[in-house]
């Protein structure tokens, strides 16, 4: 539950995320969209107040006393009406005062004139009057009647400041809404995307160590949650798998030690169930200790199993020569060949050379040899060749004439516990780990190990190593 | 002349030097605790057992005994810190530690703590004896030239064996075995003494088991079959022994 209250928050934060960058855009917007309104209305007015000049310019005349007059009755067009709202000046280049209109109320409009001013083109400004009125003025510099005067013509800002924020109240108060209904868009489409979380979050909240067959549900595979689920499928089999093992790798641990213990137990119980002599107790306990024996060997041989599951050995490497490999192994068991009349044959290059933990490998061609010496009849040969395969690679064949392994089994043989016949391995001492031993053995040098039918009957043990160059 | 109450008393001395070498064994498993105490007692130490640290390092400040048994892992307080609280008071009794783990990382904590030697568990009760013996041998026997042992007789510097005068022809591996069975002579030497000792195995997982018995017996072919009197006998779950019968 406390998992899928979470994908509900993050719903929300990212609803929440959404909303707030989206109101700040939109802010924004409306901001910059205001702004080019105003621009526009101010450009349109500076336009019409070029208009208006032209206009002017013809309706003036010089009065008699060298002043300057306008013809007010030109007016007769309604929709240039608000025109009657202009504020008129007009200068002599020296700054004398020609014409105030009264919208005015004698105030000037932009003081003494400029450098130039107006000449050539229309001077375009805004100035505060000092009535407080924001204005657009243009002057243009004009010939009456061979004369020269700068003609000023100003209107108020305020119409126009109160059209822009005529806009701007528009625009703000649909504002909200349209967050609004933006935020409820995300939210539910969010939420549609998110559902597959919600429902991979409570499968697997039904995934235990002991349920560890179920998957997560992949509504699109092509998509991130889809990949997400498929990704942590993949992880759940190779969980589930390794489960599957260290479950069976235990029960057949507690199998194989049970049999010692019951022989343990049986040769106690019935030695008390009688009187017997000193010397036949003896025997008892002395066939109690090789049972002892045996469960310390597998014991042993399960932590060698379990530290190399572990990762916790870590090798000791160095650079050796297979065969001198080999032959120490010969010469160690050579004695249980020679035992049975056995010869074993090593032929092979001395100067393939292999980056191993020696101890490690030595146990791996050791179970092997030793296997072979187990299961090959009397005065017969045992054959071991080391031979380069490829560049990089080597190849170490244990060749026996003994009964060979069925097709259906060369896969299973190095499996842990697995015997291909049941009584004799046990009556030969074996557990059925030797051969996954040297498996692990030759794997974690980077090798692989396998087993091929001989060419003389009995098998053919390979065990390939990387090179050292 | 030595008078006869003087020769009493040396013997006497010799006697209670011999026999009374004490020996401390700390072990929690009280089965495993009284067993060794039996067998060591029947070799003639004198043990005692403490079942936990606190106790130890008590019998000990009252009275230190020659050498210290010590498990590894006690509970409440780790075998590791008694030694090494034993070692800080400045006793310098040799220290066996015993313990069920054996990484090369255990052995070299537990060495490091200041034990004087490891031993795995389980471990054959003739190899502890073999380290009690060893740790307890102040000064190392200097090396013979040459073992006899009812009638046979090994040259160590030639290498030659004979018994009863007759040359017996032995490989190298079978001189280095019987030359272990004369030095422990009337002992019973466990397969994983001869695994480590005679064969110089490291590796506690290369079971040479086989390899020791097909040996054993060849040996034994050489050295006992062509005579009356058998020397080298099996004893049965443990290992083998050389005495006369």
């Amino acid at each position: 539950m406390r998992l899928s209250f979470r994908s509900g928050n993050l719903r929300l934060r990212l609803t929440l995320w959404y909303g707030t960058v989206f109101s700040v855009l939109l802010l924004l917007h409306i901001g910059v969209a205001t702004y080019v309104h105003y621009r526009q209305l101010l450009a349109q007015g500076f336009r019409a107040a070029n208009e208006e000049t032209e206009t002017v310019e013809g309706l003036i005349y010089w009065t008699s006393d060298r002043k300057i007059s306008v013809n007010e009755d030109y007016f007769n067009h309604p929709e240039i009406r608000f025109r009657l709202d202009r504020l008129l000046e007009a200068l002599a280049p020296d700054g004398t005062i020609l014409y105030r209109n009264k919208k005015l109320n004698g105030t000037e409009l932009g003081g003494a004139p400029l450098q130039s001013e107006g000449i050539g083109s229309y001077n375009e400004r805004t100035l505060k009057l000092s009535d407080g009125r924001n204005v657009l003025v243009v002057s243009h510099f004009h010939l009456l009647n061979g004369r020269p005067i700068i003609l000023r013509l100003g209107f108020d800002e305020a119409p126009l400041l109160a059209n822009v924020m005529r806009f701007l109240i528009v625009l703000l108060s649909l504002a909200p809404i349209t967050v609004m209904v933006a935020v409820a868009l995300v939210y539910r489409v969010t939420s549609s995307a998110l559902s597959p979380l919600s429902t991979m979050v409570r499968r697997a909240e039904r995934i235990t160590a002991e349920r560890l067959n179920e998957r997560l549900p992949v509504h699109n595979p092509s998509d991130d949650l889809g990949h997400a689920a498929r990704v942590f499928n993949e992880l759940l089999r190779r969980l589930e798998d390794s489960f599957t093992q260290l479950r069976r790798f235990t029960s057949d641990a507690s199998h194989e030690l049970r049999t010692p213990l019951a022989s343990l137990r049986s040769i106690g119980e019935v030695s008390l169930q009688n009187d017997h002599s000193a010397a036949e107790y003896r025997d008892v306990v002395a066939s109690m200790l090789e049972e002892v024996r045996r469960l310390t060997h597998l014991v042993d041989s399960l932590l060698v199993i379990a530290r190399g599951d572990g990762g916790q050995i870590s090798l000791n490497l160095s650079v050796f020569s297979c065969l001198d490999l080999i032959r120490e192994v010969t010469d160690l068991v050579g004695i249980l060949a020679e035992d049975k009349q056995q010869t074993i044959c090593v032929t092979g290059n001395a100067e393939l050379t292999v980056r191993a933990d020696r101890g490690i490998l030595r146990q791996a061609i050791l179970n092997l040899v030793d296997n072979a010496i187990k299961y090959s009849p009397r005065e017969s040969e045992i054959r071991i060749e080391l031979r380069r395969l490829s560049d990089d690679m080597a190849e170490i064949a244990i060749i026996d004439q003994g009964p060979g392994i069925a097709a259906a089994e060369q896969a299973l043989v190095f499996d842990r516990f697995y015997r291909t016949d049941e009584g004799r391995s046990r009556e030969s001492g074996g557990a059925g780990l030797g051969l996954s031993i040297a498996k692990w053995a030759v794997e974690v040098h980077a090798g692989s190990i396998g087993v091929l039918p001989g060419s003389a009957g009995g098998s053919c043990f390979y065990v390939r190593l990387p090179l050292e160059h | 002349m030595v008078s006869k109450v003087r020769y009493i008393r040396i013997q006497r001395q010799f006697l209670r030097c011999r026999q009374t070498m004490q020996i401390l064994i700390v072990e929690d498993e009280s089965k495993l605790a009284h067993a060794l105490q039996q067998g060591l007692e029947e070799e003639g130490y004198s043990a005692a057992v403490a079942l936990s640290g606190e106790e130890a390092l008590r019998l000990i400040e009252r009275g230190a005994p020659d050498l210290v048994l010590l498990d590894v892992m006690l509970p409440k307080r780790n075998g590791l810190s008694v030694l090494r609280e034993l070692r800080r008071d400045g006793f310098h009794v040799p220290v066996l530690l015993l313990t069920a783990l054996d990484t090369v990382d255990d052995r070299v904590l537990g060495l490091d703590a200041g034990g004087d030697d490891y031993l795995v568990k389980p471990f054959a009760f003739p190899e502890l004896l073999a380290r009690v013996r060893a740790l307890l041998r102040r000064t190392a026997s200097a090396p013979q030239p040459a073992l006899d042992f009812a009638g046979l007789h090994i040259n160590l510097a030639g290498r030659t064996v004979t018994r009863d005068a007759v040359a017996l022809e032995l490989t190298g591996r079978e001189f280095d075995l019987l030359e272990y069975f004369m030095l422990n002579r009337g002992r019973v030497v466990s397969r994983e003494m001869l695994t480590r000792d005679v064969w110089k195995e490291t590796s506690r997982y290369t079971p040479l088991d086989n390899v020791i018995d097909v040996q054993v017996a060849r040996l034994r072919r050489k050295i006992d079959d062509p005579f009356e009197a058998k020397l080298l006998h099996t004893v049965r779950g443990i290992g083998f022994v050389l005495r006369e019968e």
